[in-house]
Order: C-alpha cells, then structure tokens, then sequence
C-alpha cells in the first residue's frame, strides 16, 4: 500500500504526484488531500486507472483510498 | 482490473461548464457588455480598480464595479459552503504570489484581455486573439518546464476561518459600492466611466453622449459644446475634438455594461458552474501535455464553442483581423503579452479566473493574487503601458521584458528547493 499527501499543493502538483505514485500499480493507495479540487482531479484519475474509490471526509481533509479493482 | 479511460465523466461536466459559461458571456455582449467581453476577469478587475483610484490612475474610461465579479465571488462561495468545501487556508509563499497576480494583469493589458477573454475573443471571431491563443501554449509549455524541474510554492495550511472571508467580505463591499453608485449615491471618491459614452482619439480625448445615435452632449472638456460642423469646441472657444475625430469616436469600454442586476445573476450563475466544476482557462491544455489527463481540455473547447454559437445567433460573430472591438493586431505583442501573463498563472497554479474562485472558496493566498492583479491594474494605466485598440503602449516591451525577468526569476527560485 502506498500513502501519498498532497494537501497543501497548488495545482496541477497533486494530479502529478498521485500520477507518479501510480507508477508501479500499487494495489492499494491512500491520498490526503484538503481542497475540493485535489479530490476530486485524484478522485478521477484513479477512477480512470481503475481504482475503486472511497473517500472519508472530515473537516480538515479528505483521506482518498484507491483499491485495484 | 476495470479498463483504462482517457475520457472520463468529468471531461462532459467540463465541456458543458465551459459551452454554459462561454454562451452566458456571449449573451452579456447581447445585453450592453463590450464587444468580445462578455466576461474578462483581468478587464473587469481592472474597472474595479478604476472605480477606486481611476481619479489617479487615468482610468476614466475603464471605471465601473463589474457586478459580474461580484456574482462569481458570491456564487463560488455559495457554491463551497454548500458542498462543504470552503476552507481557510494559506500561507503558499503570498508574497510571490501578489507579484505574480501583478503580472498576470500586466501581460493581460498588453494583450487586451486575460487568458479567459482570449478565447472569448475567438469565439467572436476576432482572429487577433490568435498570436494571444498562440501565447497562451507558449506560457504553458514554459511553466511546464519548470514543472518538469520541481517547481513548488509549497503547501498551504489551514487558516483561522476569518482569514479565508477576505474576498467574499470584498464581494459584498464591492456590491454594496455598485448599488450605491447605480442609485445615485456613488461615493465622492470614486470614478466612473458615464453609461454609453463615446471618447475621440485625441489627446486629451473628448468625452460625448449619443442620442439616439446622434452625438448630444458633450462631458469632456467640461462646458465644452457641439458646434455646427459636428466639432466639439472648449468653453474658451478653443477646438477640443475635429468632427472628422468625434465621426470616428469609439465607445468607452467602461460605459458599455449590461443591466447591474444582468450581470449579477449571470455571474452569480457563472461562479456556482465554475466552483463546482473547476473550470479553468489553461489548466487544460497544461493536463494534456503534463499528465496525459484531457478532461480539463473539454473547458476551453466547450468555452469556444458556446461562445461562438451564441454570437452567430445574436448576430455578433464578425470572423477576421480587421476592426475588432476592444483588441489590436499587433502579432508580436499579442504573443508575448500573453506568454508572459500565462507564464504567471502558470506558476500560480491556475488562470485569474480559478484565482476569484479560489479565492472565494476560503484560498486567502488566491485572495493575494486578485490583489496583486487589482493593483497590478492600476499601475498599469497610471504608467500609461496597457495597450488601446492603436497597439502597444511606447513601453510595453520593456514592461514585458521585466516582467519575463522577474517571472523566470521566480520559477527558478521555486524549483531550487525540492518542495515538501
């Protein structure tokens, strides 16, 4: 599993990054993300990827789990 | 294993954003915007900062509350709190990001219109826009190098909840500012460019009303009056405009609005679409070439395409380079101009337009940027360098010669240190 934080970045570092992450397929990936924009760019990207998505929301961020589907 | 998309969902919500926005914006021409500016972020920013300091500034003819910032500014916050998506937050080297708001507005100027407004113009025809169109890859293939070699800001933090209220507490200050001024209680302070009045290239130029399309009255110089030849003659008898300039008067960008309440709620509405699908002016093509991701591409497509399909309708699509409203042909200038502002918002992370939204999503340091493109603005047209439908101002290029210095100045000291 691999775990990624991406709160913070100015776009399109976040896209980049969990891009990157998803170099060598993990099987599984976290990403932390804190605007609505990063969720949703990693949200769809791993969806494209083929990820399964879920993401748990809380007040300070959204904690986005991929799972190869 | 599901397949791989290169198209997602998001790309048709993008596309449809876009095609909402551009024929919201082609509509606002419609209604009495000025011609190809149905929307412009850095033109509408800049009015507003006429309206405050145009007196200073020689901002006359550009001086009005736009209401249509004021919408998306409410809109996009509304848009963040409903989906509970306005946060506070931060602390993303602010500094740099004023000066590089600053130059986003310069290069904007030079160009006439910022990267939103480019291809407005497009969608209206106006073949000009094309060397700024050009510009605008040429921006994002820089600031894509920088990426390349670890460009960052660095992260924003959260911030105490009042700090990320500062441009939708402006919003509402702006809109209370137009509301006073659009009842006939407009601040002593403030500047604003009469409704429909038209300006003769002179120097300085002759200010007049038209009625019923003859020309009625005049407001600049002062006492100033019609003699029978269609000249405008001074109070002391002296000759302020020929009639020969006063046929070929233009209008005055800032006189040219739509209904307050028009652009408020088209705002309004532009700014909700904005926030929620995160259109942005060149992140798109920035994805395509970066990341191989194509969704954000379907923005600007969808953007020309409403845009020009309401323009046909309404009858105001006018294909070629010759007299285009409000732009200059200047291939070179254009080019450059919008380079460098593209360069900029590059940098910056997102167009001027994803700068008022995210500003209004709680983004303080996005707050920053419009700051720095307000003042930016007003610097400008004191110093006398935006560009007039003749061309570039006597200094232009050395304005975009610092500018392109200091932009390259900043991208190198972002990606000497490997951000966290």
């Amino acid at each position: 599993m691999k775990e990624l934080d991406v709160r913070g970045l100015s776009c399109p570092l976040p896209l980049v990054r969990t891009k990157r992450a998803l170099d060598d397929a993990p099987a599984e990936i976290i990403v932390l993300a804190d605007s609505g924009t990063a969720k949703a760019n990693v949200t769809s990207l791993l969806a494209d990827e083929g990820y399964a998505v879920t993401v748990d929301e809380s007040d300070a961020e959204y904690r986005i789990r991929g799972v190869r589907g | 294993m599901k397949r791989r998309r290169a198209v997602g969902p998001t790309a048709w919500i993008l596309g449809g954003s876009g095609c909402i926005i551009g024929a919201l914006a082609a509509w606002l021409v419609s209604q009495g915007n000025p011609g190809n500016m149905g929307l412009c972020i850095a033109c509408f920013l800049r009015d507003i900062t006429g309206f405050f300091v145009g007196g200073l500034t020689n901002q006359g003819a550009v001086a009005y509350i736009r209401t249509e910032i004021v919408g998306i500014i409410l809109g996009a916050t509304g848009a963040a709190l409903g989906a509970r998506e306005f946060r506070s937050r931060g602390g993303s080297q602010p500094l740099l990001r004023f000066v590089l708001g600053f130059i986003f507005m310069g290069g904007a100027l030079i160009f006439l219109g910022c990267t939103v407004r480019a291809w407005l113009r497009l969608g209206g025809g106006d073949l000009t826009a094309l060397w700024g169109v050009l510009g605008i890859f040429a921006g994002v293939l820089a600031g894509i190098v920088f990426l390349r070699r670890g460009f960052n800001l660095g992260r924003a933090r959260a911030l105490a909840k009042p700090l990320g209220l500062v441009l939708p507490a402006f919003g509402v200050a702006l809109l209370g500012f137009a509301l006073l001024s659009a009842f006939g209680a407009k601040p002593g302070f403030a500047t604003q460019t009469t409704e429909g009045a038209f300006a003769t290239g002179d120097k300085p130029p002759a200010v007049y009303l038209k009625t019923d399309g003859v020309p009625s009255r005049v407001l600049k110089p002062e006492g100033g009056t019609f003699s029978a030849d269609g000249s405008i003659v001074a109070r002391d008898g002296v000759l302020a405009a020929s009639a020969e300039s006063v046929k070929k008067a233009k209008p005055q960008p800032g006189g040219r609005r739509a209904p307050i309440w028009t652009s408020l709620a088209v705002g309004l509405a532009i700014g909700i679409v904005a926030q929620r699908s995160r259109f942005c002016s060149i992140g798109g093509i920035r994805d395509a070439i970066l990341v191989r991701r194509f969704d954000l591409l379907f923005g600007v497509v969808g953007l020309l395409v409403g845009s020009s399909v309401v323009n046909l309708l309404m009858g105001q699509y006018n294909l070629g380079f010759a007299n285009q409203p409000v732009a200059h042909n200047d291939v070179l200038g254009s080019f450059a101009a919008m380079t460098v502002a593209t360069l900029a918002a590059m940098l910056l992370g997102g167009c001027p337009f994803r700068q008022v939204v995210m500003g209004s999503e709680g983004d303080a340091d996005a707050a920053l940027t419009v700051a720095g493109m307000l003042t930016g603005a007003g610097v400008m047209h004191w110093a006398s360098l935006a560009s007039s439908a003749k061309g570039l101002a006597s200094g232009a290029w050395w304005a975009l010669g610092v500018m392109a210095v200091v932009l390259i100045a900043v991208a190198l000291h972002g990606s000497r240190k490997t951000a966290q």
